[in-house]
């Protein structure tokens, strides 16, 4: 049987989403045009002196791909980091509707990975945080490991103190999301 | 304090990174022997290829630092006969007993005597010096307040706004600015706390706060002689938490009378102590052309390097000859500010997160070059940013024959700046050289609150190319996926004896 | 035959008929969520025009309490295709056909696609989108699970078998995942759980949210039972496409060979600065890895779950091989419960599809304490050792830094049957580490010291240098060589390339008794 729906097509779109909230459609027409928001766009890449550049219009910027997870990307261009993330027509939909549902619970508990001694709480209460900053340092197996929040949210309450004992699973800070 | 002329042969430079490599530069024009300190966090460190001999500590156990560690660096220098040591900045600049030991042990110290050290890196005595000598000061407190009754009873005389400080230290800690009476109680614990924290002293002293106060501090040259001259002024108004970030040679708040008037100012300051070599005068200057005396700093700064751009002089070889013995040669009149110099302390920060440190390895590096662009760096390709040490990645020193010409010459410079490897605060430099107030010269302590409405600068279409890098990439790797370079019939081709053997086990 | 006539104007209306059924109602309906139909999975993950379904018009079959519906294909589609050239079969649940549930005949259409799969030796794919059992069906629907479950396990080291939640798998539905060789999960919109909320609720009086007891990110992290996690459906089939370019169609063939244009040699002096010298700091392994590999590239699998151990597929001179390395950065590197299963699962998969193995270590030693030795950390650790030293396919160890005590046992060390073992200079080979050695050794001498902290310290630097130096082991035959770092590549390309045509008998035996 002959599937007539096809998702991929000759000219690949993509939405490039920065974490500002901007949006910059990106296609790539049949004529191997760029177009950026629907206009031509001429850039050139080079590689100079172990150094990349992107070169558009009379600038000529140096770009690095910090990281690059699936399609999560963090980009430093002059210095300046962007977090991109690169989404088809589909997915950017589904990331729309999926944002508007909170289906999870509001309050994330970070726990201690292993039993060890508190060094030192990076954080107060209310802070800010972002996925993978540092929360605070535990000190186990001789090693000073990082305690790493695994999402973003705002420090409802701190559990720890500095120099005290922590058993694994205890409690280390509350997260409201 | 030693009156006979001693030829320096060999010198000791007690510090690292930057500072040291300048301080051995000049000691090597002069034909002078260096010394280097080996340490165990950074035994590939730049500085140490830049000196004659290199002393190793790096074997040291200790937990205190190999730059603090006195009797170390004494018994190094008296072992190996060294004439002088040059303490830099920071460590044991502004250590009175170590320059005390050196005294001692007949080392010449390049810096004051270890009385003016003292007196000046004592608020209180400073102050009164101030006052003895008729320099204007913040009024406030004499001596440490002792009780919130107290200090409500001076702030009353002096007026609000006012400001609770540490005697026993500064760098913003175990300061609170007091807006009325009924905040002092809470203000005073807070302040008194955190001093007892920092500088294990909770003693305060109150003073007159001003407004958005610009910070301009004056270079002081004196021989051992008494001849005392300044060598103008420097703007360090854009700082943020205390800490300086781009200071700039002359100020456009000075006229020629008013950096007459300071210049004198700082003159008597230093030779309150009897001050010789090189130091700077710290003063606050409010909106009315009032200045005040703030602090004096009896080392060679950070920031010394505009002054030697709008002079011409090398401040490290003056101090080198003041310590020898020498007479100063230059006099007052024959200091003359020309054209207009900036820099900017490019450090390892990450400003988009608040200027945390960003630690990791420098992997490739490209300087700006020119005959109006000086770098002052401690770093190389592969050099590692640890904790250990502060975050400065390099000292971008700019001239131009007027302000607006060093500024133009700055973005420039700072465009040109490449560096992979680590986040720099270069794109904050370049907010602020983009800023209207600061292009207008419109500075003040609180710039960067005031002003900046965005701490990094973005190039035009910075982000939108961003986007296009991620999409193109991420476009790239779809196209890998969907057509293969996997050719999956070259896993059928088996080898006879593997497949016979295969075939056998199952 | 007539085109116009009645025989093939009834053949082309039974098409349309088919076509009718994937209604644009049910397609929005499946989009609102996020999701894609099953008809647009495939199409995204086979090669255009490649899949040739089969099966199509299949019936339900009659059901009780006479909630009989009839759809072609009983919500199901199956059939074959090429995955960028290479021959695949599929099944793909509909959850817009009676809510994708499994009933009998729907269950009888996926054992079919296992049964070729397994006779022609060639991966099978599962997507699952699923309400489970077809409660009007009753046992048959059960009947029918059981069939999947038997064929999973009959293919199990045979093909490759990967299971894609790309909706919800609840009850026993989620045995079949488990028993294949790599689950994939779409984040936020698939779930997998044994007993669903609702029960929880009226059994435990617990609330609980299906995305706490069963999303993505909950089998990614705590569970381990998801091997991949990806933000949306697109994403999640480029990694299916992605983790089958490593893997070869069955157990009798190679994995296949890939032009990575980063074929040869390459010094790497990055790798001598990477370890620090002080032995408390970490590192990433994964900078080492990206180091070694061709162009840098590693797959990680379950890089959420006890991420002290990284595992993962990479090429080195375009073969595939399979990587397992302490990770210094998380729990200084140690093995525990969790990263002593998720290595030794891994070993076991690549020893059953000819997979050579590439061991990175820097371990202290296995996790002290309570919770692990209750938790039969003795069980768990020996399921690692027991899977280096029952495979066959080549395996080469490198020693980055630490290596102590049973740790270095289990890291496939050459008694364990290691083909290769290679030492960086920083390592340290020893039964215990050095301040642990030496206190036990010293105590008489540290007890009595003016200062036992500084002498501590000093006997630990001489033990590192004097006892747990490498050239020891190199000496005595236990490590091959000490190399520089920086020729790690290249050691590991000619190592692999000699050791090509391996081949070791296992004794003969049903199969061992693996602590499980």
């Amino acid at each position: 049987m002959a599937f007539g729906f096809s998702s991929r097509k000759e000219e690949p779109l993509y939405i490039a989403q920065s974490a500002t909230g901007n949006n910059y459609v990106i296609k790539f027409d049949t004529k191997g045009e760029l177009r950026v928001n629907r206009k031509i766009t001429d850039l050139t890449l080079s590689d100079e002196n172990g150094f990349t550049y992107i070169h558009y219009k009379k600038a000529k910027y140096p770009v690095e791909i910090l990281e690059k997870h699936h399609n999560k990307y963090v980009i430093l261009i002059n210095g300046v980091s962007y977090t991109i993330s690169v989404e088809t027509p589909f997915s950017y939909k589904r990331k729309k509707r999926l944002d508007q549902q909170k289906t999870e619970s509001k309050t994330e508990l970070i726990l201690a990975p292993m039993p060890g001694k508190i060094i030192e709480v990076l954080v107060e209460e209310n802070t800010i945080v972002k996925e993978g900053d540092s929360i605070a340092i535990l000190e186990a197996m001789k090693m000073q490991n990082e305690i790493i929040a695994h999402v973003s949210g705002k420090i409802k309450s701190i559990h720890v103190k500095a120099e005290e004992t922590v058993n694994k699973d205890d409690v280390i800070v509350e997260i409201e999301k | 304090m030693k009156k006979e002329t001693r030829k320096i042969q060999s010198l000791l430079v007690a510090n690292r990174g930057e500072i040291a490599i300048r301080i051995m530069n000049t000691a090597r024009k002069m034909d002078i022997k260096t010394y280097a300190i080996k340490t165990s966090k950074e035994p590939n460190a730049l500085y140490l290829s830049h000196a004659d001999e290199i002393i190793d500590f790096s074997e040291s156990l200790e937990e205190i630092s190999e730059f603090l560690d006195i009797e170390r660096i004494i018994e190094a220098a008296k072992q190996h006969k060294i004439d002088a040591i040059h303490p830099g900045y920071g460590y044991l600049a502004e250590n009175p007993y170590f320059a005390q030991r050196c005294d001692d042990e007949k080392i010449l110290f390049i810096g004051p005597s270890p009385d003016a050290i003292y007196k000046m890196g004592n608020k209180t005595i400073a102050k009164q010096l101030a006052r003895k000598y008729k320099v204007p000061l913040l009024e406030g407190s004499t001596g440490n307040v002792s009780s919130v009754a107290e200090a409500i009873k001076i702030a009353r005389e002096i007026g609000y706004p006012v400001i609770l400080k540490a005697a026993a230290g500064g760098g913003g800690r175990g300061m609170r600015i007091v807006e009325k009476a009924s905040q002092m109680e809470k203000m005073f614990r807070l302040a008194s706390n955190e001093a007892q924290k920092a500088f294990n002293d909770p003693s305060v002293f109150i003073e007159k706060y001003v407004r958005n106060p610009r910070h301009i501090e004056f270079q002081v040259l004196a021989d051992q002689y008494g001849n005392t001259i300044h060598l103008g002024e420097r703007e360090c108004s854009i700082q943020r938490k205390h800490q300086k970030l781009i200071e700039e040679s002359p100020s456009v708040a000075l006229t020629p009378k008013l950096r007459e008037k300071m210049g004198e100012a700082a003159v008597a300051i230093a030779k309150s102590v009897r001050y010789y070599s090189a130091g700077t005068v710290e003063f606050l200057l409010d909106a009315n052309q009032n200045f005040f005396f703030m602090e004096m700093n009896t080392r060679i700064q950070v920031e010394h390097p505009v002054t030697e751009m709008v002079t011409g002089l090398d401040l490290i070889e003056q101090q080198i000859r003041i310590a020898q013995g020498e007479k100063l040669e230059i006099m007052q009149s024959d200091v003359k500010l020309k054209g207009w110099a900036i820099e900017c302390r490019i450090n390892a920060e990450d400003v988009q997160a608040g200027f945390a440190p960003n630690l990791g390895i420098i992997e490739k590096i490209s300087f700006p070059v020119g005959k109006n662009i000086r770098i002052d760096t401690g770093i190389q390709e592969g050099s590692p940013i640890t904790p250990y040490f502060d975050s400065m990645v390099a000292k971008l020193i700019v001239y131009g024959e007027n302000r607006n010409k060093a500024i133009a010459n700055m973005i420039n410079a700072l465009e040109k700046f490449r560096i992979r490897g680590i986040k720099t605060t270069i794109p904050f430099h370049k907010a602020v050289m983009h800023n209207k107030a600061f292009q207008k010269g419109d500075l003040s302590t609180s710039f960067i609150e005031k002003e900046l409405t965005q701490l990094y600068y973005q190039e035009p279409d910075e982000e939108m190319l961003a986007a296009c890098i991620a999409a193109l990439d991420y476009a790239a790797e779809v196209q890998e996926q969907e057509g293969s370079n996997v050719d999956s019939s070259l896993g059928k081709d088996l080898d006879p004896w593997v497949l016979n053997k295969r075939l056998k086990s199952m | 035959m007539d085109i116009n006539g009645k025989i093939f104007q009834e053949f082309l209306a039974r098409n349309e008929r088919y076509a009718q059924q994937f209604t644009r109602e049910a397609a929005k309906t499946q989009h609102a969520k996020g999701k894609l139909t099953a008809h647009e999975r495939i199409e995204l993950l086979f090669d255009p025009g490649t899949f040739e379904e089969i099966d199509a018009f299949s019936l339900s079959a009659d059901a009780g309490f006479g909630k009989s519906i009839k759809a072609f294909g009983d919500g199901v589609v199956i059939g074959h295709g090429k995955i960028n050239g290479r021959l695949a079969f599929c099944y793909a649940q509909d959850f817009t056909i009676m809510g994708g549930s499994l009933g009998s005949v729907h269950a009888r259409k996926i054992q079919k696609i296992q049964d070729m799969a397994l006779k022609t030796g060639t991966p099978l794919i599962g997507l699952i989108d699923s309400g489970g059992a077809r409660i009007q069906e009753g046992i048959a629907s059960l009947a029918g699970y059981a069939g999947i479950f038997y064929r999973n396990v009959q293919s199990s080291g045979v093909i490759p078998q990967i299971s894609v939640i790309m909706g919800p798998a609840a009850g026993g539905a989620v045995y079949s995942p488990a028993i294949t060789d790599f689950v994939f999960m779409t984040n936020k919109t698939s779930y997998m759980f044994v007993t669903g909320p609702n029960v929880v609720k009226e059994v435990l009086n617990e609330d609980v949210t299906f995305e706490d007891l069963g999303g993505a990110m909950i089998h990614a992290r705590k569970s381990g039972v998801a091997h991949f996690v990806y933000e949306d459906e697109e994403n999640t089939i480029l990694g299916v496409k992605r983790l089958l370019s490593y893997l070869p169609s069955n157990n009798m063939e190679d994995p296949p060979f890939a032009d990575t244009e980063d074929l040869g040699f390459r010094r790497e002096e990055k790798l001598r600065a990477l370890i620090p010298d002080d032995p408390n700091k970490a590192y990433d392994v994964k900078d080492v890895i990206k180091l070694i590999v061709d162009k840098g590239r590693f797959f990680e699998v379950a890089e959420y779950f006890a991420e002290n151990v990284v595992v993962g597929f990479a090429r080195l001179a375009g073969h595939t091989i399979g990587i397992i390395a302490n990770q210094p950065k998380v729990l200084a590197g140690v093995l525990d419960i969790d990263s002593s299963d998720k290595a030794a699962r891994f070993v076991r998969f690549c020893d059953s599809f000819n997979i050579p193995l590439l061991a990175l270590e820097d371990v202290p030693g296995f996790l002290p304490g309570l919770n692990q030795e209750h938790g039969g950390l003795i069980r768990h650790g020996a399921k690692l050792l027991y899977a280096f030293a029952d495979a066959t396919v080549p395996r080469v160890t490198v020693i980055l830094r630490k290596s102590y005590g049973g740790a270095y046992c289990v890291m496939n060390s050459k008694n364990l049957g290691g083909d290769f073992n290679y030492a960086w200079p920083t390592a340290e080979i020893a039964v215990m580490g050095p301040e642990g050695a030496v206190a036990i050794l010293y105590k008489k001498e540290l007890a009595e010291a003016k200062d036992p902290k500084k002498l501590k310290k000093e006997l630990a630097t001489r033990y590192r240098e004097e006892i747990a130096n490498p050239y020891i082991a190199d000496e005595k035959g236990f490590i091959d060589e000490v190399i520089d770092p920086a020729d790690t590549r290249n050691k590991l390309i000619t190592a692999f390339e000699a050791l090509r045509k391996k081949h070791v008998t296992p004794p003969e035996r049903k199969h061992g008794n693996i602590p499980l």
